[in-house]
């Protein structure tokens, strides 16, 4: 009872650590995103009057006003950084609505790819790599070794190109792209319903999830043949435990620590990974949205997403912080 | 290629590629069927989607093509180069030239169900066209008065000719927005431009952002029983391999402007469910053009400007990079522009001794390291085209010794590098004409087409008196022989000025289910409300 205690102390705490760690970290992203947007030639300003046909230069002084560009720099980066801090991300001039409102409807679909991608990465990545450990140098484990190799070597955008062809074109048997189904044979409507996403859903995770697949599976095998060696499996081993409890119980549970490892470093990689899915998917994530608005040097949106994307993965990391300590009590994270 | 004709046969039939045979017969017996009603269509377009579903400028195609199904302009071109009125019914001319007196269409009513009126036309001429939409274009303007309810009289300080006057009232984007959700507003950031309000054939429904537009039928449309569809979706597919799959799936039945990359054209219409036509793009015809920065002394003599353009291979530009789907351009004025183009230009054929021979009587003899001079070379990124293009034109002139530093820069940096900084001294660009030179073609060599941050207008910094005068007269000159005369002089004397060398005019491609009816029959399909278009069983 204390224990448990004393361990949802530390958790609290790791927690509150984090979370404060997490506001320079923020902080940094923002400063270095706004540094870096700054240095890019050409401006959302200057596209737009462009866009618009504005050459008059009392117009454009105008509007460098009210867009407060006028400012300099620095001021511009403590006005967003003060924004910032009430929740108030800015506005998107281009498409004509606040900067939330222009991420809200893009994030939802990204974070469903960057899940479903992740949870099929991590279900097929520790099975085969379990398998491949336990059948090691058989038949089963070449396969599954092979198998891994081609998915961590191929470039995802290929892989998604190749099973539209196959699943979507060839076989019909799934959508090419998109997120629902839009227009369709019937005329009664679009489609929407959670089994019409989970339909549209399954390329773009093989898609993105397969090379993460190969990497869990390529670490839990040689991390699973390690930890099997180790001298509490062998006293387990002795003490007549049957080997499925052995491997489940003791092998499997010390063995996921690298994988939860690289799973944090990793969900930064997954967020760039799915801008490219979505391009090839047509799924309406924010990887589009990311696109258009650098090609339009629409700044505040740009900036927007890189501080949502770090929220994202500075909350997945605690998680993975959290996991860690479930998955091996004698470990107190500093 | 197969079936493949010249874009010169403006009106002509369907120009199907690879199987024209079978698209021709299957025309004819389209000809003969009733159209089906009810059912959904869905399109998609070879770009990306827009930053709003209407922008009062243009704003490009991509806002042209998704806002065109819903608002609509006072009139329109035919394939026959006929123009006809839409929401008007038609207009004439004052004796001098200097008014025009529209009627209106009686009964046509906005989305919302008021009536279109008199105000609305004349807010959307005084408030829209002239600030936003065709400012360039109305520099004569005069004013807008209503004698009655059902007719305007627009008025100018100089004679404006016919052909001009219904080339305004037809441009792509001057529509008729309703006076009641605009008047008192910003329109730039008026919160209808994400859901139009307008007259056409289509209400909008949604805009799911990252996927696509939903429209549907308006029952009180004017063209009674039209149109014939219940649904329109306006997908939008970044990928053209993923274009390409998806209407190989059959989830979308029409693409237009190049939906699809060249080799996907052949394979999708060889599997006999689809046609392919260039159809439907004769009043925006697009080009990949050459300019020189006159303000480089070196690119002051027109004898180095005209060096240039001969040490280029422009077939061979055609063959690789467009697959034949390009054209060398022979003046400023396209091919397809039956009303004014004229071959009498000066010629600037691939002579590479020629150039040569040019730079050495300029002045530039190669010098010891094999160059005369190095210039910078800027392709605009907008078209990944673009960069294969100037990678031929800079082998072409480093042939003749000409140093060659080529870049490739994003679309904000190649505008505001070629039209805010001019800082180039050879730009590979773009543009899209219509039938109308003025302004949209002649801006680009004449002096008040010299607006510093505007792009698509004189970058190139060329312009002449005489330039300039005879673009005047062609503004005025009502008499249509006497004018296109003008025009003609006007090609000849920019072709052997040379400050933009219309490298290539580009073949624009529709991509159809054989299933669709009555698609690519507007000169500007992409831009055309499609009220009646309709997809067979």
């Amino acid at each position: 009872m204390a224990g448990q205690l004393n361990r949802r102390t530390a958790a609290f705490r790791l927690l509150r650590r984090r979370l404060m760690q997490a506001v320079p970290l923020i902080l940094g992203v923002v400063i270095i995103n706004f540094c870096l947007i700054q240095l890019a030639p050409g401006s959302f300003l200057e596209l737009m009057t462009a866009e618009n046909q504005v050459s008059d230069p009392e117009t454009i002084a105008r509007l460098r006003t009210t867009y407060g560009l006028d400012d300099p720099v620095w001021l511009q980066l403590v006005k967003y950084i003060w924004a910032l801090a009430r929740l108030d991300f800015g506005f998107s001039y281009r498409q004509n609505i606040p900067v939330i409102q222009a991420i809200w409807v893009h994030l939802p679909a990204t974070l469903l790819l960057m899940l479903s991608s992740i949870v099929l990465a991590l279900s097929v990545g520790v099975a085969a790599g379990v398998v491949a450990s336990v059948k090691v140098r058989t038949a089963w484990d070449t396969m599954v070794s092979v198998a891994a190799m081609f998915f961590f070597a191929a470039p995802s955008f290929w892989l998604g190109i190749m099973l539209i062809v196959l699943f979507a074109v060839k076989l019909g048997w799934l959508p090419v792209g998109g997120m629902v189904t839009i227009g369709g044979a019937s005329d009664s409507g679009g489609g929407g319903g959670v089994l019409d996403i989970l339909h549209h859903l399954v390329l773009p995770t093989l898609a993105l999830g397969l090379f993460y697949a190969a990497t869990y599976t390529r670490v839990m095998r040689s991390s699973m043949l390690e930890v099997a060696q180790l001298d509490f499996v062998r006293t387990a081993r002795a003490k007549g435990l049957s080997r499925n409890r052995v491997t489940v119980s003791h092998v499997l549970r010390n063995a996921l620590l690298p994988v939860v490892t690289i799973l944090g470093v990793q969900m930064g990689t997954v967020l760039a990974g799915s801008v490219v899915i979505e391009s090839v998917f047509s799924w309406p994530g924010i990887g589009s949205l990311l696109f258009d608005s650098v090609s339009s040097r629409n700044y505040p949106v740009v900036l927007g997403i890189m501080v949502l994307g770090s929220l994202v993965v500075i909350a997945a990391n605690i998680a993975v912080d959290l996991v860690y300590m479930w998955l091996d009590p004698r470990i107190e994270i500093r | 290629m197969t079936g493949k004709v010249s874009r010169r046969t403006f009106g002509a039939g369907v120009i199907s590629i690879g199987i024209a045979g079978p698209a021709l017969l299957g025309r004819a017996a389209v000809a003969q069927e009733t159209p089906k009603r009810g059912g959904t269509l869905v399109a998609t377009w070879g770009g990306g989607e827009p930053q709003a579903c209407y922008v009062p400028a243009g704003g490009g195609s991509s806002p042209t093509f998704s806002s065109s199904k819903l608002l609509e302009r006072l009139g329109n071109r035919l394939m026959d180069g006929r123009f006809v009125g839409e929401l008007a019914e038609g207009w004439k001319p004052a004796a001098d030239f200097k008014s025009y007196t529209v009627k209106l269409r009686r009964g046509v009513k906005f989305h919302d169900g008021k009536d279109m009126t008199v105000d609305d036309v004349i807010y959307s001429i005084d408030e829209i066209w002239k600030k936003y939409a065709a400012a360039s274009a109305m520099t004569d303007y005069a004013g807008v008065t209503a004698p009655d309810a059902e007719t305007v009289v627009v008025a100018f300080s100089k004679p404006v000719p016919e052909f001009f006057f219904a080339s305004l009232l037809c441009g792509p984007v001057n529509y008729i927005v309703p006076k009641h959700v605009y008047a008192g507003s910003d329109p730039v950031t008026n919160p209808a431009n994400n859901a139009p309000i307008g007259t056409g054939p289509w209400k909008f429904k949604e805009w799911v952002r990252g996927s696509h537009f939903e429209y549907v039928r308006n029952d009180a449309y004017w063209r009674k029983d039209q149109p014939y569809m219940d649904r329109l979706i306006i997908r939008y597919v970044r990928d053209p391999a993923g274009r390409a799959a998806a209407m190989e799936a059959g989830d979308i039945h029409l693409g237009v402007f190049n939906p699809v990359a060249p080799p996907d054209i052949k394979r999708l219409t060889a599997t006999g469910k689809f046609v392919a036509t260039n159809k439907g793009y004769e009043e925006a015809v697009w080009s990949t053009t050459l300019e020189c920065n006159v303000r480089n002394p070196i690119f002051a003599k027109k004898e180095v400007r005209q060096a240039m353009f001969f040490a280029v291979d422009r077939n061979l530009i055609a063959k690789t990079v467009y697959y034949g789907y390009a054209r060398p351009g022979t003046g400023p004025i396209y091919s397809p522009n039956v009303e004014f183009f004229s071959k009498d230009t000066f010629s600037t054929a691939f002579d590479p001794k020629k150039a040569a021979a040019l730079l050495d009587a300029a002045g530039y003899p190669k010098k010891a390291d094999g160059k005369r001079f190095t210039v910078n070379l800027l392709s605009a990124g907008w078209f990944t085209e673009n960069g294969k293009v100037g990678a031929i034109v800079k082998q072409g002139l480093e042939d003749i010794g000409v140093g060659v530093n080529l870049t490739v820069p994003d679309r904000p940096t190649s505008i505001k590098r070629i039209y805010t900084d001019y800082d180039f001294d050879l730009a590979i660009s773009n543009q899209a004409n219509p039938s109308e030179p003025v302004p949209t073609t002649t801006q680009y060599f004449t002096s008040d087409g010299i607006k510093k941050g505007v792009p698509f207008r004189n970058a190139n910094g060329f312009h002449t008196d005489a330039v300039d005068a005879l673009v005047e007269q062609i503004k005025v000159e009502t008499d249509p022989a006497k004018r296109k005369a003008l025009v003609a002089t006007f090609q000849k004397a920019i072709s052997v000025e040379a400050p933009l060398l219309p490298l290539l005019e580009l073949e624009s491609i529709t991509v159809a289910s054989n299933k669709v009816r009555n698609h690519s029959n507007d000169p500007n399909y992409l831009a055309a409300s499609w009220y009646d278009i309709w997809l067979a069983s």
